[in-house]
């Protein structure tokens, strides 16, 4: 890990998580978002990794708290629970493995029973760059993000393409789902406390999209 | 494992790299490696000696440990304690879990499922041999003999006990041992590790729902709240739950994260002990860390249980005190939990 980032001036704080099949470059795309790093030789991931970083949405600081989850299917006894409370999701797959693409169905549905129907959900394929390489393509990708409703991407990790404006998308999309609650709440949106930080485990775990909007249910 | 300068690369100009005495890449900027300092020669004379009174202990290829272990096990406990030779650890690994003993009961079966066995879990065995031990010079060599040996062993298990098959965090396990022994003695090691041998079978850590790691998160909980209330209250405050820093610890016994050095002081201990160092050692970390810990937030806390500093990883610090952390009377609800409490 490299060097830890102090930064508490923020006005809001979204909890987003990585998931996907093993091997598809969820941690990678995470260092690549929180330090502009990449590492051909990195680790598997056991259990979860966290990171966070801060961008300006419109006039604010949104920061970004992501959890990056080990892709065996064994692991989901485990980080499941990092699902809950998370108002944004990046779901990965790995544009040169179908198998990947095939799941992400199942993906969907595990992050959909898990939490709230607000989630931002962005589909990611990621590895673009191994173009000779290429198995699923674009349109069959952005034809089923249409048909579930998420947004989807296309990314390279190593080239350090589109990493920046996929979380950018998820995040500023989280904003809005935020401000307009705020508004139909009638609230001023400027005037909202600190988005609540969300931690696995806590006994009244709220996201901070259903926070704003607590009339909805 | 000796040092050495490998150029091994396939293509492009040989680069050669430095190597510590573990035979990891060393980083040009990284942290100093703990054991890195050249020895005195009265350390020198110290480890003379060390091996000397082990090689007694031992007999000729383990001929007298099981009497010496019989006789003396207080002795043989102090000694590992101490940590195990390198140049014998190995053997001494072999002894003390059992798993020679498995070997010789069994011969040829290694081979069997080897050659003659397909595995379901093959493709996601391949896909995690390059990303295990990633800066080791024995496994980064694509298609090397260190990758081979790695993809044969976890492929056996896999086959040998279908219910478990392959798990992330079994490559660690087994390429630690690959350092220390061959591929055949290094699968029954893993076997006997995972069917309890000698001590409570380690297999539920990897089975589906992986019910014995949540069992050891859920008392390492307890046991933080009880050896460090303060931390334990902060810890509940910020919701700082074990998963999100000791996973790793129990899945991989140390052997993912942490200096090397340690990691094997640590497997010492476990292989002749069982898995309370495991808990032991995470108590210490806390404990050696404890006043910063206890003044960080979430997300600071979260970042300094994942990179404890280097002195908190010294084995001659960190081990005494891991062993001077004693069994006390647990509490009310940890006696009510599902889980049984475990006895350090």
């Amino acid at each position: 890990m490299g060097a830890y980032r102090a930064d508490d001036d923020y006005d809001y704080l979204f909890k987003v998580v990585l998931i996907g099949d093993s091997g598809v470059g969820k941690s990678n795309l995470l260092s690549r978002f929180s330090r502009n790093e990449f590492s051909l030789e990195s680790k598997s991931t056991i259990g979860v990794e966290f990171a966070t970083r801060s961008i300006h949405v419109e006039d604010k600081v949104v920061k970004a708290q992501i959890w990056d989850t080990a892709g065996q299917e064994r692991y989901r006894a485990i980080t499941s629970a990092y699902y809950r409370g998370a108002v944004g999701a990046l779901l990965v797959y790995d544009v040169t493995r179908h198998v990947t693409f095939e799941n992400v169905e199942r993906w969907l549905k595990e992050l959909r029973d898990h939490t709230d129907s607000n989630i931002v959900i962005m589909l990611v394929g990621n590895k673009a760059d191994l173009r000779h390489l290429r198995a699923v393509s674009t349109e069959d990708a952005k034809a089923f993000a249409e048909k579930e409703s998420t947004f989807f991407m296309e990314t390279s990790a190593l080239e350090s393409m589109n990493v920046e404006n996929a979380f950018t998308e998820v995040l500023t999309q989280i904003y809005r789902v935020v401000s307009k609650k705020a508004l139909e709440a009638g609230d001023d949106p400027a005037a909202l406390p600190k988005g609540q930080t969300i931690n696995v485990g806590s006994k009244d775990d709220v996201s901070a999209v259903k926070k704003v909007g607590c009339c909805s249910s | 494992m000796e040092s050495k300068v490998v150029d091994e690369n396939e293509e492009g100009p040989v680069v050669p790299m430095r190597v510590d005495r573990f035979g990891f890449v060393k980083q040009e900027h990284g942290p100093t490696e703990g054991l890195a300092r050249s020895r005195s020669a009265f350390e020198y004379q110290r480890d003379e000696r060390r091996i000397r009174k082990w090689r007694k202990m031992i007999g000729v290829g383990g001929s007298d440990w099981k009497q010496y272990v019989r006789r003396k096990p207080h002795v043989v406990k102090r000694r590992i304690r101490k940590g195990i030779p390198d140049c014998l650890r190995g053997l001494v690994w072999q002894l003390i879990s059992g798993s020679r003993d498995l070997l010789l009961l069994n011969p040829g079966v290694y081979e069997q499922l080897i050659i003659y066995e397909t595995s379901a879990s093959e493709l996601d065995i391949i896909r995690d041999i390059s990303r295990t031990f990633p800066s080791h010079v024995f496994f980064q060599q694509r298609h090397g003999p260190g990758q081979r040996s790695l993809y044969n062993v976890l492929k056996a298990y896999s086959v040998f006990d279908r219910d478990v098959g392959y798990v992330q965090g079994m490559g660690f396990v087994a390429g630690l041992l690959l350092l220390y022994m061959s591929e055949e003695d290094a699968f029954w090691l893993l076997v006997a590790l995972l069917k309890g041998a000698v001590h409570t079978p380690m297999e539920g850590m990897y089975l589906v729902g992986l019910p014995l790691v949540q069992q050891y998160l859920f008392q390492f909980d307890h046991l933080v709240k009880e050896h460090m209330p303060k931390l334990g209250e902060h810890f509940a405050q910020e919701m700082i739950n074990p998963s999100m820093y000791a996973s790793q610890w129990f899945i991989t016994v140390f052997s993912y994260s942490f200096p090397f050095h340690l990691a094997l002081r640590i497997w010492d201990v476990f292989l002749f002990e069982g898995v309370k160092v495991v808990f032991k050692v995470g108590l210490a970390l806390l404990k050696y860390c404890h006043d910063d810990l206890v003044k960080l937030p979430f997300e600071k806390l979260i970042h300094a249980l994942r990179n404890f500093p280097e002195d908190a990883m010294n084995p001659d610090i960190l081990l005494p005190m891991a062993f001077s952390i004693k069994a006390s009377p647990l509490s009310l609800s940890l006696s009510l939990s599902p889980f049984p409490p475990p006895s350090l």
